[in-house]
């Protein structure tokens, strides 16, 4: 059907290419002129490394929520793979604990897929009941005390510099490309927008959905594992109460912010990256103009609100499905 | 197996409740004495009133992720009024004021068309801020002792919160299966467009239950304010884990449509004998958090369950 597109179908449809970058460049500016601190270039390479430690989760959130699901439990597996790592760190080394810590986060997220498949139980309310499993073991594991890191290697992956670039940064571009090349060149991530668009039909055209869904919360898991090492290194320590609190609250709203429909079917991965860098400079804004930092919680909880009824407008506009 | 799963909607959290009953008064000489049993239902109360609540919004097919947030809310207010207005007018603007969160949650899931996870997990965020942003994250000592009364205290031997469940419960169980509204609840939980379709005020309907969601966080919130007798912006985190729990182990159908307030009573007693159970062990708090979550995953699994066999039944018989 060829439909003449009026003006609004025109602004909905520019939204997420232009209108992410735009929004960012207007709020960058607006604070640029208020805070002289905020203009620094040492500010903004800060600022950049703390998007990767939400760009980095976002990636596995998008595949999550063009599957068409939630996980809400990336908060605290982020905790739980943070102080099982760091734990490992005097016992196998750096590489390796990296190595293990992704491997641990990978099944945590592989544990998720198997309750949301195997139990046909819906994927929101899993990831509740696994979001307190995790914590709870987080802290159960180590008596509730931070595990501290002095390994070099470890402590490199959220604070080291390559040609004056921060190594996070470095690293949420890798995971950015690969996630991108999974989604875009791949016949599975085919299959993961196949399976949110239509379930029913991606099924009967021989997908195997059960699969596509245990292997995205694997993906989930992987993500928040490298996540877990950056942020923890950044830290310095892995505190089991403190580690990823609120972070599912802020990856999924990067991702939705970035013009990724709630329903499920495509998404847009660079439009996460945008929102995460616009959630964070936000709150690095907010923060330097002394607003109090309960402010924040309150001004991340609209954006979300904004950010979905936008989509819902987007999608009605172009008449697309519904959100 | 149907009817075995029926039996189980219907009375399985009972089966759960006696066989706690008989493992804890072996395991525990003390916990068949009147003060124990008082005591550990009086501990159920929070998370039973909270899952009335819930209950209707699952049965409606939405949740409510914000109740904690609201709990904390409440208690902050009643801290801040008490001084001005004394402690009647205090928990009932209190109150007010948590119903009103769930006014703006109705508001933006239904003429928003906002999914109600997202809404409920943005206002949990909100909420949360605003506690925190009104006491300036500091904690509010009540100096008025007497609003103790309404937490600790007890009328005839038995304390007060049980009191405030039982009526409670009347009201929802009124609600829900004596109203016309409850139906409508039932309906637009089984299927909205028909619902819809057949001329009920679905936006209405929702909207309404979400603020009775919120009014029953507001009356935990009370409760618990009045026993630490502190208004606390950070008060009971995750408590909707317990909510939810409560409400799914209490046999309320996750796919919408059923809601069984018989059993969200009973399973909110079932979790503080848990509690009790671990407290005999001597683990630490977090076994809590942990025991929660694994019961919540097992009522999820029973009800995926339950839901797929009454599916398969239902194709069985139309092929027949």
């Amino acid at each position: 059907m060829v439909r003449k597109a009026g003006i609004g179908a025109k602004i909905a449809g520019r939204w997420d290419s232009y209108g992410l970058p735009a929004l960012f460049v207007v709020l960058f500016l607006v604070f640029s002129i208020l805070s002289p601190t905020f203009r620094t270039s040492f500010n903004f390479i800060s600022n950049l490394r703390f998007t990767s430690f939400i760009g980095i989760g976002s990636i596995g959130m998008a595949f999550c929520i063009m599957n068409g699901d939630f996980d809400i439990s990336v908060g605290s597996m982020l905790a739980l793979v943070g102080v099982l790592g760091s734990s490992l760190l005097p016992l196998v080394g750096g590489v390796p604990a990296v190595f293990f810590a992704l491997v641990i986060a990978s099944f945590l997220g592989f544990v998720n897929g198997i309750f949301i498949t195997k139990l046909r139980i819906p994927a929101f309310i899993t990831t509740l009941g696994t979001m307190f499993i995790f914590r709870s073991l987080a802290f159960i594991y180590t008596d509730n005390a931070p595990v501290y890191i002095s390994n070099k290697f470890w402590l490199f992956m959220g604070n080291g510099k390559v040609l004056g670039i921060p190594f996070a940064i470095i690293i949420m571009l890798l995971c950015y490309c690969a996630a991108f090349v999974l989604l875009r060149k791949t016949p599975f991530g085919r299959f993961v927008i196949a399976v949110g668009t239509n379930r029913e039909a991606a099924r009967l055209s021989g997908i195997n959905v059960e699969r596509v869904k245990v292997l995205v919360f694997t993906i989930v898991g992987f993500f928040v594992g490298v996540a877990s090492v950056v942020i923890s290194a950044n830290l310095g320590s892995a505190n089991p109460g403190m580690l990823g609190q609120g972070y599912e609250f802020q990856v999924i709203t990067a991702v939705v912010l970035g013009g990724t429909a709630l329903g499920g079917g495509d998404g847009n991965l660079w439009g996460a990256f945008f929102a995460a860098m616009i959630i964070t400079f936000l709150k690095n804004g907010l923060g330097l103009e002394q607003v109090n930092s309960y402010w924040q919680f309150v001004a991340v909880g609209l954006v979300l609100i904004f950010a979905v009824s936008m989509n819902r407008i987007k999608y009605t506009v172009l008449g697309q499905k519904e959100v | 197996m149907v009817k075995f799963l029926k039996l189980y909607e219907k009375i399985g959290i009972f089966i759960f409740f006696v066989a706690g009953g008989i493992f804890l008064s072996i395991a525990s000489p003390h916990f068949l004495e009147g003060d124990t049993i008082l005591n550990v239902i009086a501990q159920g109360t929070y998370g039973a009133i909270v899952g009335f609540g819930m209950t209707l919004a699952i049965t409606l097919g939405g949740f409510d992720l914000s109740v904690d947030a609201v709990m904390a809310l409440t208690s902050v207010f009643i801290s801040i009024l008490i001084p001005h207005m004394g402690m009647i007018l205090a928990v009932f603007f209190s109150l007010i004021i948590a119903s009103c969160v769930g006014l703006v949650n109705g508001f933006i899931i239904t003429k928003l068309r906002v999914n109600p996870l997202i809404t409920t997990l943005a206002m949990m965020t909100i909420i949360r801020g605003v506690a925190l942003l009104v006491t300036g994250g500091r904690q509010i000592v009540i100096q008025k002792k007497e609003f103790m009364f309404l937490g600790t205290g007890k009328i005839l031997g038995v304390p007060n919160p049980i009191y405030i469940m039982i009526v409670l419960f009347v009201i929802f169980y009124f609600i829900l299966y004596h109203t016309a509204f409850g139906r409508h609840i039932s309906a637009v939980g089984s299927n909205e467009n028909a619902a819809r379709i057949s001329g009920l005020k679905v936006d209405f309907i929702k909207i309404a239950v979400f603020v009775l969601v919120s009014f029953t966080a507001g009356v935990a919130g009370t409760i618990r304010t009045s026993q630490a007798l502190i208004g606390i912006p950070t008060m009971s985190p995750g408590f909707v884990l317990v909510a939810i729990t409560v409400t799914i182990l209490g046999g309320t159908s996750l796919s919408g449509g059923r809601g069984n307030l018989w059993g969200t009573l009973f399973a909110g007693v079932f979790v503080s004998m848990i509690y009790y159970g671990l407290n005999l062990l001597g683990v630490q708090i977090y076994y809590q958090m942990l025991s929660v979550g694994l019961v919540l995953i097992f009522a999820l699994f029973v009800d995926g369950m339950r839901t797929r066999y009454l599916e398969k039944i239902k194709v069985k018989g139309i092929k027949v």
